[in-house]
């Protein structure tokens, strides 16, 4: 278990590391900390989204061990030691992943709002099955709540880039 | 939203997890997937002084098969339950109710465990688990014991848990059914609490029903095993009018309530149909 | 008309893409300022109290806590969005009026501050009775929600045009109908959040809101102060739908808060914070009478509305007008009456959602004309094409309608959805129904009197020429205006899409725009830009002119190159001629801006609903009905549009995309549920049942080939038109499929198979009844079905 230090109030904190996006975090956090919270407050890692807070919506989604969760139901303290992934570790060596690129091509976003979320739990699809059917990909991002799109634009976009070809024919 | 304060303990043994829980007793409230106590810790209906974390007790996450049962760790995900190769293989109405759920942001969190000692009614695993006759193990200081799944609850929200007990493992005796399903009826397609569910499992030779469990979700303040309907059906022939009175026995032992999901009379009719349609399935899984 | 664009009518990627889908793109809440505190708003657990005292010690005695205020540390002057009726106040002093009311806010050197302070101020409240139900809120006798408004009415309406009462006594046929339709929440997925500092006397407000200009007057008029000392900056924003129109008192708090503290404090709502701020749909209780002649041309209506607009008025007498005026636009008929009470309720106010006003009403009507089409035993499709409207008419509540193509839409989404052939041959269980709908492109007037112009905008072309960047104040609420408006800027610069830049929207560097309400954007914002880019263009031809020695009118500027008309000379890039340009002349700006032409009749209310274009779309759904569950299966639709040229043709399906999504919701899925205290029962994402990606059919969008004279290029809108057919389609296909219409919103299974249930019952008892006099089964009777109301208690997640 984490390495406990209590401040002169009796405030508890856990001594952790986080292993976000290939960096290892070790930070201080309170037990009640939220996962959600602790990498938007204290990573600055503001790509995770907080939109109900009760993982209904995705929004927050991460993918903790390569998995996609809700981190806003993930105390800090539980993901220590673990390997995360948020939206800003999508992207490599200063590259668009092809879902990224097939998103903005297919013009899968509206808002953003939903989008990290989205991303991640499609590139987790991907890696998983490289060549998902449409209700595949519809379960997959099931658990991302999107109000602008009714997801058509979405679902083009992740099948599309698992047939590699991330730009539309009406580009 | 916020999380109210606690002290957080991870034993690394169930031993040690099951030495704190007597220590605290029900002061402390034990931390698995956390999809269903953060939640309730944060729209303030639950706020324990102490989370006894199983995150490190690994040895609660593993799916295996032993002479006579599966055996299925109480830590295992609801998407591990949906994508382990043994239960697809023995028993595919099980992963098929795990992916009826939730999202795979809650299956990858939430733990077969979790979703049965939380004793709702409207919790997804326990009817088919209970239609293929699964026990479970309970630990404690005190030591272990088992008990049939059906007897675990008896009420709304209330179980046969003691304070101090860890739910660990669930096992599924090998067993004569020829098929079984789980039917749920949601107001969406996923993420969607059971308005109704019913499962089944049968064990048909010829045209004849030899055995049937029928259990209900969503249809009482517990999960519901309509026992009577199930002595009335064994024995006869399968056709039309039997699945028909199975259905309507089925119904008239439900005890729905009206809920923002549906009234009292609706969620009556839905295990009448949902029952009716589960039996078919399952029957019609063992002629293929 | 040429069609010669090189810019516009592409589907360019969005502007804004790459940060969207890396997470680098911030919205509010995603905002931190040195030395920030976070503030919250303490609300009323009551529908209705008075408050007889507030302690706010014990919080403020709270490690943590730096500030604690209530109604004695704001101004008192009440505010709204109508102007008619400002009935608002920062925090409630006398006495709370629904569930969510605000009572007091802290301000915390962390979040779990805020919640663990808020608990600890102590309100003593005495319990009144509450006005819940608004079909009764007039009635002798109920609680008065606000004491000025006797009889607890807000807005109330009466308007005739034509000869109603003649046109129905000489009608072939008339009917009425009664339909209910829910209350329903935007949702969007960005909860509110307002970051608010102070410079001396400045204040700057960091919003997610849909308007900076009106957020800026109101703020300015609440702390008197003057406008040029309130700087409102609009970060990305995640959706509005618009519910992120108004103040929702954050940014007054806030600023109250940071003032005292000398800090940034940043304000925010949670989930359920935000269904109890709501400013949704209005619940509406609408009767609908029309006379038909005996072909099914309709002669006149008849619109008997009433609508529950909760506690406050928020835009609500803007959609009340809206509920009957937008009803007469996609049909043509000359007798017209509305009659609207909304009234006042202990429960959250209702605002602007998507389709503002519409569609409900037009829920009704379009029910209601296939119950007419049924009577008179013509094809649903057919009674559509004999009333559509057609270009260059005038509606009897005096809009002026130019380009309209509701006929060819109509027209083409029966091929395209084929209807004849499914009309014909559909089995029992399975329906397809077709509605129409028509929206604004952009309001005729402003929301409070003024006479500035309603859209301006400036475009800066680079030193060097290789960029240009576009200053507007319009929003980019996910619609995409951002991209569109560039599009729009490079088009009448003959410039390139990809060179441009965007700053939108900060009300001290952008000019003045009205923002992201009744679909007015890509035509009104888009009017000023295009002002703005030829500007450009005329300044980069005259300085080609003297660089090439032609005469600046034999040259053109496309895509980056100017070139001339009529010789063969060496085309000159824009970048070498913007950089001699800065070089010679200084400073290379475009500037533009918009004011409607007068519109509208004279009578009361004339104003609202006029539009310099109105918008039209036909769509169609085919159902599958579960006859023992009522669950529908929502097997396609399919959407026809008129929304004049498109500027991006994958911006606007999305937007028709995202209507639909809406609407379907709406039809079938959405409601937000009271209990008997005014407590929202469902005030969460999971129990308010947002469609999942599973829970979505196929959509087909297109569009009718369409040009709008009066707007840039010939544009039109298309965001909140689509939301407005489809719920009228879902109720049309139910029908079809099953026989039964359900009266009242949502057309939930259980509503549908109550329906199916009581009609299998009455045919019984018809059957057994006609067995013993020999006659033969009567028509069935259209049901009412009552909304479910109990009590449970509710877990999100099944685990």
């Amino acid at each position: 278990m984490a390495q406990a230090i209590t401040d002169k109030d009796g405030v508890k904190r856990y001594l952790i590391t986080l292993n976000v996006n290939g960096d290892a975090h070790t930070i201080l956090v309170k037990g009640n900390a939220i996962l959600t919270n602790v990498l938007r407050d204290q990573l600055d890692l503001t790509g995770t989204k907080k939109g109900c807070e009760l993982g209904d919506c995705g929004s927050c989604t991460v993918l903790l061990d390569g998995k996609p969760v809700d981190s806003c139901l993930v105390l800090a303290v539980e993901a220590d030691g673990r390997q995360i992934t948020t939206i800003e570790g999508v992207m490599e060596n200063g590259r668009l992943d092809a879902i990224q690129q097939s998103m903005i091509n297919h013009a899968a976003v509206q808002c953003g709002y939903c989008t990290p979320g989205m991303v991640l739990s499609a590139k987790a699809l991907l890696t998983r099955n490289p060549h998902p059917n449409e209700q595949e990909v519809r379960e997959a991002i099931s658990g991302n709540l999107c109000r602008c799109t009714g997801y058509v634009h979405i679902v083009e976009a992740v099948l599309a880039t698992a047939q590699g070809r991330v730009t539309p024919d009406d580009h | 939203m916020y999380v109210p304060d606690f002290e957080y303990h991870a034993p690394n043994t169930v031993a040690e997890a099951c030495a704190i829980l007597a220590e605290l007793g029900d002061r402390a409230t034990v931390l698995a997937g956390g999809t269903d106590v953060l939640h309730k810790m944060k729209v303030g209906k639950l706020a324990p002084e102490h989370l006894v974390s199983l995150k490190n007790l690994d040895e609660l996450r593993e799916i295996r098969e032993e002479p006579g049962r599966v055996v299925i760790g109480a830590l295992a995900s609801h998407n591990q339950i949906y994508t382990s190769q043994l239960l697809q293989r023995r028993y595919l109405s099980l992963p098929m109710a795990a992916h009826t759920m939730a999202s795979n942001q809650i299956c990858n969190l939430g733990t077969v465990g979790g979703n049965i000692v939380n004793g709702v009614p409207s919790a997804d695993l326990p009817p088919i688990l209970i239609a293929l006759d699964a026990s479970i193990r309970l630990t404690s200081a005190k030591g272990e014991r088992t008990m049939p799944l059906e007897d675990f609850f008896w009420g709304s929200a209330q179980t046969r848990m003691e304070p101090g007990e860890i739910l660990t493992e669930i096992s599924i005796p090998d067993q004569q059914t020829t098929g079984s399903t789980y039917l749920k009826f949601g107001l969406r397609r996923s993420g969607a609490l059971a308005v109704a569910a019913a499962a089944v499992s049968v064990q048909v030779s010829g045209d004849t029903l030899h055995a049937v469990r029928i259990v209900l979700a969503s249809a009482a303040p517990t999960v519901l095993r309509v026992a009577d309907a199930e002595r009335s059906l064994i024995g006869r022939r399968i056709d039309d009018e039997l699945l028909a009175e199975a259905g309507q026995f089925a119904a008239q032992a439900s005890r729905p309530r009206d809920s923002i999901r549906g009234s009292a009379e609706y969620r009556k009719n839905l295990v009448g149909v949902l029952t009716k349609r589960a039996l078919k399935k399952a029957i019609d899984e063992g002629h293929a | 008309m040429s069609d010669n664009h090189s810019v516009i009518g592409r589907s360019v990627p969005r502007i804004d893409g790459p940060e969207k889908v890396t997470g680098a793109a911030k919205y509010t809440g995603d905002l931190k300022f040195p030395n920030m505190l976070y503030g919250k708003i303490l609300t009323s657990p009551h529908a209705h109290a008075r408050i007889l005292s507030i302690d706010t010690s014990e919080a403020e005695r709270l490690p943590g806590v730096k500030a604690v205020i209530t109604h004695k540390d704001v101004p008192t002057l009440k505010y709204g969005l109508s102007p008619a009726r400002w009935d608002e106040s920062i925090f409630c002093s006398d006495k709370v009026r629904f569930v969510g009311d605000k009572v007091a806010a802290v301000a915390c050197l962390d979040e779990d501050t805020c919640y663990k302070a808020l608990k600890l101020i102590k309100v003593e409240y005495e319990v009144l009775p509450a006005a819940l139900d608004f079909l009764h809120a007039m009635d002798e006798g109920q609680p008065q929600v606000h004491e000025e408004y006797a009889r607890n009415i807000n807005t109330e309406i009466h308007q005739e045009f034509g000869d109603v009462e003649k046109a129905l006594a000489e009608a072939h046929h008339v009917r009425t109908d009664t339909f209910v339709g829910q209350r329903t929440y935007q949702s969007p997925i960005e909860p509110h959040s307002a970051i608010s500092m102070w410079d001396a006397e400045k204040l700057t407000i960091y919003s997610s809101t849909q308007s900076p200009h009106y957020f800026q007057h109101y703020i300015a008029r609440e702390f008197d102060m003057p406008m040029g000392d309130v700087r409102i900056i609009k970060p990305y924003l995640g959706g509005g739908f618009g519910g992120k129109l108004e103040p929702t008192g954050l940014e007054f708090a806030g600023a109250v808060l940071a003032k005292l503290t000398g800090r940034p404090v940043r304000t925010f709502y949670d989930r359920a914070e935000m269904f109890a701020h709501n400013r949704g749909r209005h619940a509406q209780y609408m009767e609908i009478t029309t006379g038909v002649d005996k072909n099914g041309k309709i002669l006149a209506a008849k619109a008997n509305f009433l609508m529950d607009g909760g506690a406050y008025t928020s835009l609500g007498i803007a959609s009340a007008y809206y509920a009957g005026a937008l009803l007469p636009l996609t049909y043509e008929f000359d007798n017209y009456q509305f009659d609207m009470f909304r009234v006042y309720t202990n429960l959250p106010a209702c605002g602007a959602q998507r389709g503002h006003g519409a569609p409900q009403p037009k829920y009704a009507f379009e029910s209601h004309l296939d119950n007419v089409a049924a009577d008179l035993g013509i094809d649903p499709m057919d009674i559509r094409i004999i009333n559509a409207r057609r270009p260059n008419t005038v509606t009897p509540n005096d809009f002026r309608v130019n380009s309209c193509k509701i006929k060819e839409c109509l027209e083409r989404v029966r091929v395209m959805s084929d209807w004849d052939e499914k009309k014909k041959n559909l089995p029992l269980g399975r329906g397809i129904g077709v509605a129409t709908g028509s929206f604004v492109t952009g309001a005729g007037y402003p929301i409070y009197r003024t006479d500035l112009p309603h859209a301006a905008a400036f475009i800066k072309v680079c030193e060097d020429g290789t960029a240009a960047t576009l200053y507007t104040g319009s929003v980019d609420i996910g619609q995409g205006s951002d991209t569109v408006l560039c599009q729009m800027a490079a088009e009448a610069m003959g410039y390139r899409y990809e060179q441009m830049k965007i700053v939108a929207a900060d009300t001290e560097i952008t000019p003045l725009d009205f923002g992201a309400y009744a679909s007015r954007q890509t035509y009104m914002s888009g009017a000023a830009v295009k002002q703005a880019g030829e500007e450009v263009k005329r300044q980069i031809l005259e300085m080609a002119s003297v660089m090439l020695g032609l005469p600046a009118d034999d040259l053109e500027c496309d895509d980056g190159q100017i070139f001339s008309k009529s010789r063969n000379v060496k085309s000159l890039s824009f970048e070498e001629v913007a950089r001699k340009h800065f070089v010679l002349r200084g400073p290379l700006l475009g500037r533009g801006s918009y004011t409607p032409p007068k519109l509208g009749g004279s009578f009361k209310g004339a104003a609202v609903g006029t539009s310099p274009a109105y918008s039209f779309g036909a769509q169609v759904g085919e159902v599958a009905i579960d006859e023992e569950t009522g669950e529908i299966t929502v097997v396609g639709i399919w959407d026809v549009h008129d929304c004049g040229k498109v500027i991006n043709p994958r911006l606007l399906h999305g937007q028709v995309h995202g209507a639909l999504y809406m609407g379907m919701g709406e039809a079938v899925w959405e409601e937000v549920l009271f209990d008997d205290k005014g407590r929202i029962k469902n005030a969460e994402l999971a129990n308010y049942r947002l469609l999942t990606a599973v829970d979505m059919p196929p959509i087909t969008s297109e569009v009718v080939d369409s040009y709008e004279p009066s707007g840039p290029w010939g544009v039109k809108e298309v965001g909140e038109g689509a939301t407005n057919p489809t719920l009228g389609m879902f109720s049309n296909a139910i029908f079809d499929a099953m026989g039964v219409r359900v009266n009242s919103l949502p057309l939930s299974y259980e509503k549908v198979w109550r329906a199916l249930k009581e009609k299998r019952e009455r045919e019984e008892i018809a059957k057994r009844e006609d067995a013993q006099r020999g006659l033969a089964p009567q028509v069935p009777v259209p049901l009412e079905t009552v909304p479910l109301e109990s009590e449970e208690p509710v877990y999100a997640n099944p685990s």
